[in-house]
């Protein structure tokens, strides 16, 4: 974990750093650096602990190491690429996100203009958050959430305290959608590998060919219906499927026999996904490119206010789901709507124990009276490595519940 | 016939030690000019162009001549290691390695090694500053240096084949 921090450490600290135990090392979630004042590490969930000048972890702050003036100035160049003068707007909001999708919380001497912090001038504290990726997070959640009649998910709101794991999940989420990953498409998509043309699922979900000569030339097609129409133009190099195709009833069955074997998993097109991601939390972009992968369909507008994000994305970037972390205001309520009602799924997340206490919020109480999370992922705080799971759905009826593993990283 | 050779010979190099004096003292106001364009299009990168320390200075190096673009060339590849070394170290050693090889005097090493700092450590605004400042210390030491070009430069070109002269008098 942390030798993707190294570019950005000094030496003193990397050194130091680098003789915690192995385990510690794993675990890391947060380093907090404090000017003059000891260096804390957090690490497995909710514990933290001092760390020594000689490595070890100490819970007596006198003891610990304290980083001097010099470390904490080229701790500052480093993660500014030696310039400070290009991250105003950072310093502005008061966090760096670096290379990796760590992000670096600041704080320290603002300077103000027009009543307004216009950036933090002498940086006092640095907390290094460590982000980390779980793949595959979501997937036994996403096949609750499929909406069978539109191919494509429910609306969902997934419910969570901070440190839960809700911005993981919906990060995953919008991987799997993005790829196309419908939960069992990918035993179809092994199955079909071996030759032989299928139009998988018969009839109505006929949306995607697999080449019997290039193997791997793949024809999506954009939509449902009609897609074994496309499904020969866009293939192009295979000719056997541009015939399998456009005859998609009957490739169906196929003619081979895995066709049986693909037609029971949901064979839909991987969706357009547009994430607004106003904390740079979800996707943890450098410069406009996410670092997290977020599947190839995904578009991502950072650092932009939420409501206007939404409505931006909504106009300019034809999504047909919008994934949004945290709403909370009236504006994000209001533009949730009006996604909904554009004909685009929305999948966002919310801070809160259970849908009872969110429903306490004005804004979100609106959107939950009128139904129109047709899912309601509640998440617990972890415990011991498991995080309790639940999917409600509009009415509050449970629909299924876990102890999923653990969804660790940076909570919301 | 020996002893003429060996007075030419010291004639010679006196004279050779006398022009390189003098073109040290006409070199100088030069580089000092060469190094304020240089803080200068450093500050245009800075303001306008937001761009980051190591680029600016790889975009400088080519636009100027050694010996100077050796010394933005050789601080970008360091800032570029990106190995824990703070930019005022950085940019101290290869000052130091790089003012060796050019006809720049101590006030101006002075000037620029303050910069280090600096560098690269603060908001727009305030490296703007630093760096008018910095131009405006060498425009000073240019000046002066003008001057003493046209007081010392001829000079040393004619003391130089006069010192020869002197010694083979003294030894013939």
């Amino acid at each position: 974990m942390l030798c993707s921090l190294a570019p950005i450490l000094p030496h003193s600290l990397k050194k130091l750093l680098l003789t915690l135990p192995e385990d510690v090392q794993a675990d890391l979630e947060e380093i907090r650096i404090r000017e003059e004042r000891p260096l804390e590490i957090g690490f497995g969930g909710a514990g933290f602990a001092f760390v020594t000048p000689q490595g070890d972890l100490a819970a007596d702050a006198g003891q610990a190491y304290r980083p001097g003036r010099e470390e904490c100035r080229s701790l500052l160049e480093l993660l500014t690429n030696h310039s400070v003068y290009t991250f105003e707007e950072e310093l502005r909001r008061g966090y760096i996100t670096i290379a990796g999708g760590h992000r670096v919380g600041l704080a320290g001497r603002t300077v103000l203009e027009q009543g307004g912090v216009k950036l933090i001038r002498d940086v006092g504290s640095f907390n290094i958050r460590l982000a980390r990726e779980l793949p595959g997070a979501a997937r036994p959640v996403l096949p609750h959430l499929l909406d069978p009649a539109a191919r494509s998910v429910h609306h969902t709101l997934i419910i969570a305290p901070p440190q839960a794991g809700k911005t993981t999940l919906l990060r995953d989420l919008v991987r799997l959608i993005s790829r196309g990953e419908w939960p069992g498409q990918q035993a179809a998509g092994r199955a079909s590998g071996f030759g032989g043309a299928e139009a998988g699922g018969a009839g109505a979900s006929g949306g995607r060919a697999w080449s019997a000569m290039g193997g791997n030339a793949e024809a999506k097609a954009a939509g449902g219906e009609g897609g074994a129409r496309y499904a020969g133009r866009i293939s192009g190099l295979g000719g056997a499927a541009a015939h399998e195709g456009r005859s998609g009833a009957w490739s169906a069955g196929g003619p081979n026999g895995f066709g049986g074997e693909a037609a029971r998993a949901p064979d839909w097109p991987a969706r357009k996904v547009a994430v607004v991601d106003e904390r740079s939390e979800l996707a943890a972009c450098v410069k406009g490119v996410p670092r997290f992968d977020l599947g190839p369909r995904t578009d991502v507008m950072d650092g932009c206010p939420k409501a206007e994000g939404m409505m931006m994305m909504i106009r300019s970037l034809s999504p047909d789901v919008l994934a949004v972390d945290e709403i909370g205001r009236r504006e994000d309520a209001a533009a949730v709507q009006e996604a909904a009602h554009a004909g685009i799924r929305v999948i966002a997340t919310a801070h809160g124990a259970d849908a009872a206490d969110v429903s306490r919020r004005p804004a979100l109480r609106e959107l939950l009276d009128e139904a129109l999370f047709a899912r309601i992922v509640v998440l617990e705080r972890r415990r011991e490595g498991r995080a309790p799971l639940r999917i409600c759905d509009s009415a509050g009826r449970t629909l299924y519940a876990a102890e999923a593993p653990a969804a660790a990283g940076r909570g919301g | 016939m020996l002893k003429l050779i060996g007075a030419m010979l010291v004639v010679g190099a006196a004279a050779l030690i006398g022009f390189t004096m003098a073109l040290h003292y006409r070199r100088r106001p030069q580089q000092i000019r060469q190094l304020m364009h240089a803080l200068q299009r450093l500050e245009t990168e800075i303001a306008y162009g937001l761009t980051p320390l190591p680029e600016a200075f790889q975009s400088i190096a080519r636009q100027i001549a050694d010996p100077l673009a050796a010394l933005f060339r050789r601080a970008a590849e360091r800032l570029l290691a990106a190995d824990g070394a703070p930019t005022r170290d950085i940019w101290s050693e290869t000052v130091n390695e790089v003012w060796k090889r050019t006809s720049l005097g101590a006030p101006e090493r002075e000037a620029v090694l303050q910069l280090g700092g600096v560098l690269g450590l603060s908001d727009r605004d305030d490296q703007i500053k630093h760096l008018r400042l910095a131009v405006g210390q060498l425009a000073a030491e240019e000046e002066q240096s003008r001057e003493e070009h046209r007081r010392y430069g001829k000079m040393w070109k004619s003391l130089g084949v006069l010192i020869g002269a002197l010694i083979v008098i003294l030894m013939y």
